[in-house]
């Protein structure tokens, strides 16, 4: 794995013309990009605390967290291990019409360089389980951990602070700023922070092929092109996770499948992506599928 | 260099700036293609900077900028109001302070004068050389004390007949005003009233008549503009010493203020009334004061009026901005998913709302000083009236009036939202 990802993003850019046929290597990459920890994450663990083995894991990982910040292994520091993890995590709502379970003792990690779709039919609960892995919300029971520290307690002004460091957010109906630029939609996330992101957010945007869009509003680009341009704002920050709402929801399968080929490309750049969908396409480009049924994680 | 100027344009966070950087480009591009002479890159490069810099420097006034250009009708009906509501303040509230201040200038000195005169109980028709001198400690330090010795007659000269007002003493100016020829003092010769001169046809040489006693006008007075208790136009003002009687019929203090002309009203009395009313001490400070109340208390008046309306104003500002964080909930959800703290999303959206107040402030103070400045050259209210410091102060107060209200009708909407856990707004 290279200190940075992003320069992976930028060799296999200009790729997409080969479309699917990409998918398997891009795939079986992922495992040899990731870091030892990374991989045995990967490898099907999905419940380690439940096992010796996954308990051994658990330490490597928070070892290799502790360790973030020495950089002395080569690989970024917050790009090894398992960024998020959901820990027995169950979430109820009060409604008028009772207490309904949204999730149900779910136990869920993503790796770092692993793309993981969680499906399942509507109301299933996979917009919460986005919710809780973006620290949009918090658990009713459990906890969730980012980087093997539980998250429970943080104030809300660190949680943003967390969300803006670590995680990357792609909705499905993109959810850019109508008036602002393209440019001036991916550097965003910086508005409030010191310092000019405009050169980041032009790589990013250069990286997924919109290069030629900078200065564009959302209304001069195709559902596409907004898709790109929503993802280049999610990795301004250079995040650990990428979290997508239905990435290809509002897409035709040939957009769809260039957008997906983006995803995997971020992935293979150290980014553990979860992205909850209804669409097969997704599925395809996924390491690893889950199903949601009723609040109930089926790892498949 | 075309490509590279237009995407820095684009990227300047406000939009006036930011036209004014396409309009350089589009020269500049323009002139480059058709004549190749440029104008220079660097200037255009450097106000693109700087709208850049401003933008990073105040990153919530950049977005607040942006969003208020997306519904420009709205957003101008909004900042409507406050013009309307700003205008009606600064309007009311100048006219009211020229009124007072025109009033005020009318009524001139009166204020600041005293009166003595002998009480009617005291039997006496004069004030005599104690009661002066006691006037005259009771003014020291506070005013200029003119003994004032007065008596009704008939003048005649030019061949005509009037009834005067017959005053005598040496020091004229301070109570009859300034006019050519009238002297510091006072010693021989007539001063006639713009009146008596008018109706006698008398000039600054002519002969006056009173009482077998033939006066030469050493000057004609002015025309009396402020109101006083003296009868100046229909006055001769002759010498004391061509007056019969040694006392004076009256004694006039004209004090530097009000204050003071209060303190020797009251010392005056103190000194020639304790054992028995002798004097008769008249001050107009009070009425002043009455008069001067009425102003503030109209003013006031006026001023709430224009306030409701700025208030209504407040309102629509709370109304819209209601409107427009309900239709962004979504793009707030994602500010806030991507790590936009709630204070700075607050912060943008109490900014829009301010901006609303701030234009709309400028341009009620601006429309509401033109009809007022205009009223005062159309009418008799003089424009010196309006133009006073104090006007200063109500234009300045009705733009921070205006612009707070903005503000405090923002800061529901704004909290609201900012505050609103993204999950939901992302929802909506």
């Amino acid at each position: 794995m290279t200190g940075d990802p992003s320069a992976d993003v930028a060799d296999r850019a200009g790729d997409e013309s080969d479309g699917a046929a990409d998918v398997p290597d891009g795939a079986a990459d992922v495992p040899d990009r990731a870091s030892d920890e990374a991989a045995s994450a990967v490898g099907g663990i999905v419940d380690p605390a439940r096992t010796g083995e996954g308990a051994a894991a658990s330490d490597a990982r928070v070892s290799a967290a502790d360790l973030a910040g020495t950089d002395d292994t080569g690989t970024g520091p917050t790009k090894a291990g398992t960024p998020i993890r959901l820990v027995d995590v169950t979430k109820r709502y009060e409604g008028g019409g009772g207490t309904v379970t949204a999730l149900s003792n779910v136990d869920f990690a993503v790796g770092a360089g692993e793309v993981v779709a969680v499906v399942g039919p509507s109301g299933s609960g996979k917009s919460t389980m986005l919710n809780l892995l973006g620290l949009l919300d918090d658990p009713t029971a459990g906890r969730v951990e980012l980087h093997g520290t539980p998250v429970a307690g943080r104030s809300e002004r660190e949680r943003t602070d967390v969300r803006r460091e670590t995680i990357g957010f792609v909705f499905q109906d993109f959810h850019l700023i109508p008036t602002l630029s393209a440019v001036e939609n991916v550097r965003l996330p910086t508005a409030f922070l010191s310092g000019d992101h405009t050169d980041r957010a032009v790589d990013l945007l250069e990286r997924v092929g919109l290069g030629d869009r900078l200065d564009h509003t959302p209304d001069e680009l195709s559902g596409g092109q907004k898709q790109r341009v929503a993802i280049a704002r999610s990795l301004i920050n250079e995040p650990d996770v990428l979290l997508a709402d239905e990435p290809t929801g509002n897409l035709d399968r040939d957009t769809g499948v260039s957008v997906l080929e983006e995803i995997r490309e971020i992935a293979a750049g150290g980014v553990g992506v979860v992205a909850v969908t209804h669409d097969d396409l997704v599925t395809d480009y996924a390491d690893r599928t889950v199903e949601l049924v009723d609040g109930v994680l089926d790892d498949g | 260099m075309g490509d590279r100027i237009r995407r820095l344009s684009r990227l300047v966070p406000t939009a006036a700036i930011a036209r004014l950087g396409s309009r350089l480009r589009d020269a500049a591009g323009g002139a480059a293609s058709a004549a190749r002479v440029a104008i220079p890159d660097p200037l255009a490069a450097r106000i693109v900077r700087a709208g850049d810099a401003f933008g990073r420097r105040f990153p919530a006034v950049s977005l607040a900028l942006r969003n208020l250009s997306r519904q420009r009708l709205r957003a101008g009906l909004a900042a409507l109001g406050i013009v309307i509501g700003v205008f009606a303040v600064v309007a009311l509230g100048m006219l009211g302070t020229a009124l007072q201040t025109a009033a005020t200038e009318e009524l001139g000195g009166l204020g600041n004068q005293v009166i003595v005169s002998p009480a009617a109980e005291s039997g006496e028709e004069t004030l005599d050389s104690r009661d002066l001198a006691a006037v005259e400690r009771a003014a020291a330090g506070r005013g200029t004390v003119i003994p004032l010795k007065s008596t009704g007659g008939t003048v005649s000269g030019g061949g005509g007949r009037t009834v005067a007002q017959v005053y005598g003493t040496t020091n004229p100016r301070p109570l009859f005003g300034d006019a050519p020829g009238v002297p510091d003092y006072h010693r021989q010769g007539a001063l006639v009233g713009a009146d008596v001169a008018g109706a006698l046809d008398l000039r600054v040489g002519s002969q006056i008549t009173i009482e077998s006693n033939t006066y030469r006008v050493v000057a004609v007075l002015p025309p009396q503009s402020s109101i006083t208790p003296l009868r100046a136009d229909s006055a001769v003002v002759l010498p004391p010493d061509e007056f019969a009687t040694d006392g004076f019929s009256q004694v006039v203090v004209q004090a530097d203020s009000g204050g003071d002309a209060d303190a020797v009203a009251r010392d005056v009395r103190e000194r020639l009334n304790v054992r028995e009313r002798r004097v008769s001490v008249f001050s107009l400070t009070s009425v002043l004061d009455q008069i001067t109340e009425f102003f503030a208390l109209l003013n006031g008046f006026l001023l709430a009026v224009a306030g409701v309306s700025l208030v209504v104003a407040g309102v629509s500002i709370f109304n819209v901005m209601l409107m427009t964080v309900s239709e962004r909930r979504g793009e707030i959800g994602v500010l806030r998913a991507v790590g936009i703290h709630r204070d700075q999303v607050l912060r943008t959206l109490l900014v829009e709302a301010t901006l609303l107040g701030v234009v709309g402030g400028v341009v009620g103070v601006l429309i509401g000083t033109a009809g007022v400045v205009l009223v005062a050259l159309n009418t008799d209210l003089p424009l010196d009236a309006v133009l006073v410091p104090t006007n200063a102060l109500v234009a300045l107060g009705a733009f921070a009036f205006g612009a707070t209200v903005a503000l405090v009708g923002g800061l529901y909407p704004a909290y609201r939202a900012a505050w609103e856990p993204p999950v939901e707004s992302l929802r909506g």
